[in-house]
């Protein structure tokens, strides 16, 4: 026991033979002799005059519970960056396929950007031909659909009592021509204009 | 003076993942460090804080120390530019006073008791310098010798032997001797 608190003085003093790392291994495991140490060490602070006004008996804890928050940081650190980093990628993929890689994205990418740009600029607000000539067809059929019977007015109005007036909208040929207007109007116009007379009617036929 | 190979060995030993190491050298070094703190910031309890800091950023830094000089140098330089950062952001953060770095040793901060300044530790330190002078004076001459060549005025082992004609075994024996001696007061009061 004295031999070995002997060897922890002459450790103290800065003192090392062939046996201090196993000295100090006993002092890194043995916290009595961390305690006598700390004593050692005081006596000589306090005999040069070198003890702070106050001594805070926790300070070495409290600064070793902040390096074990480094070292646990730094642990949880490492097996997240083994994680993220990426695996060890072939170095022909990595130098020779690099530049081919990055022509590729750049022509995906003006190919994406052109095909996005043409409809909005050049075609914006203007149908498809061959949309526009099956409707076009379409109305003209619709328009030229015989009623049988005698020619039906256009308008149908009927004299009534008052400033009110009637459609008839049981007319054939009205709901005709009424259906050619909307599909016209519907399909050739691109903006919200082109639905007025569809809520029209329907405000229309809901009143009557 | 020693050659402070005991130090290398710790520095080792932490570089190699020990932190029970770095613990070792907290404890030797940590009154130095707060001492040396204590010459830029007056307040105990501030100085405290920054030793603190110190010394985790001496751990944080400590694979980059190769032993060119001796550690403790490396801690005090750590030290000190930690203590002036501190007084530069202080400076800053409150315009209502300055401290110049130069100043720092005579300049009276705000101060006040904190938790670790309380009246026990106050005292405690208090006790603790009057059992260590009162144990010193009553030590046999040759230990009282021995214990004051060496703390006082910092001799080796081999300069002791000389000034008091005995072999280097005998003198650390007899250091040794006068600090078991001391330490058996102490002991209490730091239970």
């Amino acid at each position: 026991m004295k031999e070995r608190d002997e060897k922890l003085s002459y450790l103290l003093d800065d003192y090392a033979d062939e046996n201090t790392p196993g000295d100090l291994d006993e002092v890194i495991g043995d916290v009595n002799l961390q305690y006598r140490m700390r004593r050692y060490q005081m006596i000589g602070e306090v005999m040069r005059h070198e003890l702070p006004p106050v001594i805070d008996t926790g300070f070495h804890a409290a600064v070793m519970a902040r390096v074990a928050q480094e070292v646990g940081a730094a642990q949880e650190r490492k097996p997240r960056a083994a994680f993220d980093s990426p695996a060890p990628t072939p170095l022909l993929s990595r130098g020779i396929f690099k530049p081919l890689a990055g022509l590729a994205v750049a022509a995906s990418v003006a190919i994406v950007t052109v095909a996005l740009w043409q409809p909005q600029n050049q075609d914006a607000g203007r149908p498809d031909a061959g949309l526009v000539a099956a409707d076009q067809l379409k109305i003209q059929q619709l328009a030229e659909q015989k009623i049988a019977g005698s020619a039906v007015p256009v308008s149908t109005r009927v004299p009534t009592p008052g400033t009110r007036w009637k459609i008839d909208k049981e007319s054939p040929a009205l709901q005709q021509k009424l259906n050619a207007y909307l599909v016209n109007h519907t399909e050739y116009s691109n903006s919200v204009q082109g639905l007025i007379p569809q809520a029209r009617v329907a405000g229309f036929d809901a009143q009557q | 003076m020693g050659t402070n190979l005991p130090d290398a060995e710790l520095v080792k030993r932490v570089q190699a993942g020990d932190s029970g190491a770095f613990d070792i050298l907290v404890q030797k070094y940590q009154h130095k460090v707060i001492n040396l703190v204590g010459r830029f910031v007056s307040d105990q309890a501030e100085c405290q804080d920054i030793a603190q800091d110190a010394f985790v950023k001496a751990f944080r830094a400590i694979d980059k120390f190769r032993g060119d000089s001796q550690f403790y140098t490396w801690l005090y330089r750590i030290a000190a530019n930690t203590a002036k950062n501190h007084l530069a952001s202080r400076a800053r953060k409150s315009p209502g006073y300055t401290v110049d770095v130069d100043d720092a040793e005579h300049f009276e901060g705000e101060s006040g008791l904190k938790e670790y300044a309380n009246p026990e530790n106050l005292l405690l330190t208090e006790e603790i310098r009057a059992t260590v002078f009162s144990a010193i004076e009553n030590l046999p001459e040759d230990l009282k010798s021995a214990i004051t060549l060496r703390e006082i005025d910092g001799l080796s082992y081999e300069e002791i032997a000389e000034v008091m004609g005995c072999p280097i075994g005998t003198v650390r024996s007899r250091i040794f001797r006068a600090r078991d001696v001391i330490d058996k007061e102490l002991r209490p009061l730091l239970e």
